[in-house]
């Protein structure tokens, strides 16, 4: 099968105040066409650099990557008009109603004005928010925007969609709602890379995933593969979770961990 | 570029027409400066018998004055780091659109406010006396010179909004208007000002723009205010067109 996204030798370095931040150093990463693929990693591991990088938002200090086939630091908006992007924050204007958002969208990837509004018309009612469609987004719930957010990243019917921690924030039936779109968005052909913190996530959406750590990729393969390899490894009785799959990959334990949300008595 | 630029052009006005909040200062505070100066010195300088108002109310004088403030507010830009702080700018940057358009939408919408908003001030004008010497054409020059005035305004708070991605410093940067305003013959003509205050209204831009709006209220179509006036604009307008581009483009 193509590989949907293709990265090579990936670096990205930033000038700080106190010298040059290493955020990438040097990614790896095929993506099959057609999977549901997550890219899991603490924070500040290089994650968002990463998707940033993918998606021609942000600069390629070395290597290269290719978005369905198209060099995106060579021809960043022939990479544009095949991917779909959602970034962590929902990246909407409040002030615009949910329809004209999505019609705006349509627009700037080159719908007639008319196309355009047929088009979010088919959208809204993909992602269930024709009722709220022209009410203004700033009156939209966590869940809605995410929503709507998906629906303007699909609305030039892109290769690969982007999703960078698509329910970061979201209550949990909100989560499931948008778990569901993926689902859905993914069944119609569209190959998603998504970014996440929940691991639950990960292993209930993705086909494979990479673990990134300190801006290397530290594990890629299925969830399940990721699991044999580590109870082989340590001769565990039974599959470990994919929690534990992920403390191992990036080298912190169960005491840390749970030690983040301890509580403390006086 | 252009069509993008348009459709970004009507979002941006729709913005600025939904955020009535944000538009009311521009048209009230400049009527506020204009009637409270007026207050101050039109005793001093009475239409009989002050040659350089040319007949008309000290009002007339101030006039130019409100027209710039009123487009020196830079609301866009505000707008612009609220974008890039909600993650929408990173959205309208993920697009196949040209980057130039991203600010070139905001730049339209910035000129039509700005024609909207000198044609309210000077019809109130009119409203309480104060007669355009120049006529129909002198109303629209006036018109478009003040509207252009403000896109070269807000293409200089824009820089500072891609350059520091902060409402504070944007916010601040804007307040580099009010010397620029009190180094110009604001008061009085320039010949009448002191010596240094003299050379350092002639060293700033913004006089130019004012005496050719004076020009176009006070006097007939004097062409040798109003050439330098729209030469002013129009080089400072490219200058910051172009560092627009140059700062959205290397935006990373």
């Amino acid at each position: 099968m193509d590989d949907a996204v293709q990265a090579e030798a990936m670096v990205k370095h930033y000038r700080s105040r106190t010298g040059v931040v290493e955020a990438v150093r040097g990614v790896d990463l095929r993506v099959q066409a057609g999977e549901i693929f997550g890219f899991l990693g603490p924070n500040g591991a290089g994650k968002s650099t990463m998707i940033k990088m993918l998606t021609t938002l942000l600069s390629i200090t070395s290597g290269t990557a290719r978005v369905a086939g198209v060099d995106v630091a060579r021809d960043p908006d022939g990479a544009r008009r095949r991917m779909g992007v959602a970034l962590q924050e929902a990246g909407l204007d409040p002030r615009q109603t949910g329809r004209e958002t999505l019609v705006l969208q349509g627009r700037l990837f080159g719908l007639s004005a008319h196309d355009a509004v047929a088009r979010a018309t088919e959208l809204l009612e993909l992602v269930e928010l024709v009722d709220a469609a022209d009410r203004r987004v700033k009156g939209y719930s966590g869940g809605m925007k995410r929503r709507l957010d998906l629906a303007s990243a699909l609305v030039h019917q892109p290769e690969v969609l982007f999703l960078d921690e698509p329910t970061t924030g979201l209550d949990p039936a909100s989560r499931l709602t948008v778990w569901d779109e993926v689902r859905r968005i993914n069944q119609l052909g569209t190959t998603v890379f998504l970014t996440t913190q929940y691991l639950e996530e990960a292993d209930a959406l993705c086909e494979r995933l990479a673990i990134i750590d300190g801006g290397l990729i530290v594990r890629e393969g299925t969830p399940a593969q990721l699991k044999a390899e580590l109870r082989e490894r340590q001769g565990l009785a039974s599959d470990p979770s994919l929690d534990d799959v992920f403390l191992d990959a990036t080298g912190r334990t169960r005491s840390r961990a749970a030690g983040d949300v301890q509580e403390v008595t006086a | 570029m252009i069509a993008a630029a348009w459709v970004l052009g009507q979002r941006a006005l729709r913005e600025a027409w939904r955020t009535p909040e944000a538009l009311v200062p521009t048209l009230f505070i400049p009527l506020f400066f204009l009637v409270v100066n007026v207050g101050q010195a039109g005793k001093i300088f009475p239409a009989q018998s002050t040659g350089f108002l040319k007949g008309q109310g000290y009002g007339a004088f101030q006039l130019p004055a409100s027209l710039l403030l009123a487009a020196s507010f830079g609301t866009a830009a505000l707008f612009l780091v609220e974008d890039i702080e909600g993650g929408y700018f990173d959205k309208l940057r993920s697009a196949p659109i040209a980057r130039t358009s991203i600010v070139l939408g905001r730049l339209i919408a910035e000129l039509a406010k700005g024609l909207l908003i000198s044609t309210l001030i000077v019809l109130l004008g009119m409203v309480f006396g104060i007669t355009i010497a120049s006529g129909v054409l002198g109303f629209v020059l006036l018109v478009v010179m003040t509207a252009s005035w403000s896109v070269v305004f807000v293409g200089f708070m824009q820089l500072i909004a891609l350059k520091t991605r902060s409402a504070a410093a944007t916010n601040s940067g804007g307040l580099v208007f009010f010397p620029l305003l009190f180094l110009t013959p604001n008061f009085v003509p320039r010949n009448m000002l002191t010596r240094p205050m003299e050379v350092a209204a002639s060293f700033n831009p913004v006089t130019y723009v004012m005496e050719g709006l004076r020009s176009l209220i006070l006097v007939d179509l004097e062409w040798s205010k109003i050439l330098p006036a729209f030469g002013v604009v129009a080089v400072l307008g490219a200058l910051m067109l172009a560092l627009n581009v140059r700062m959205i483009k290397r935006y990373d």
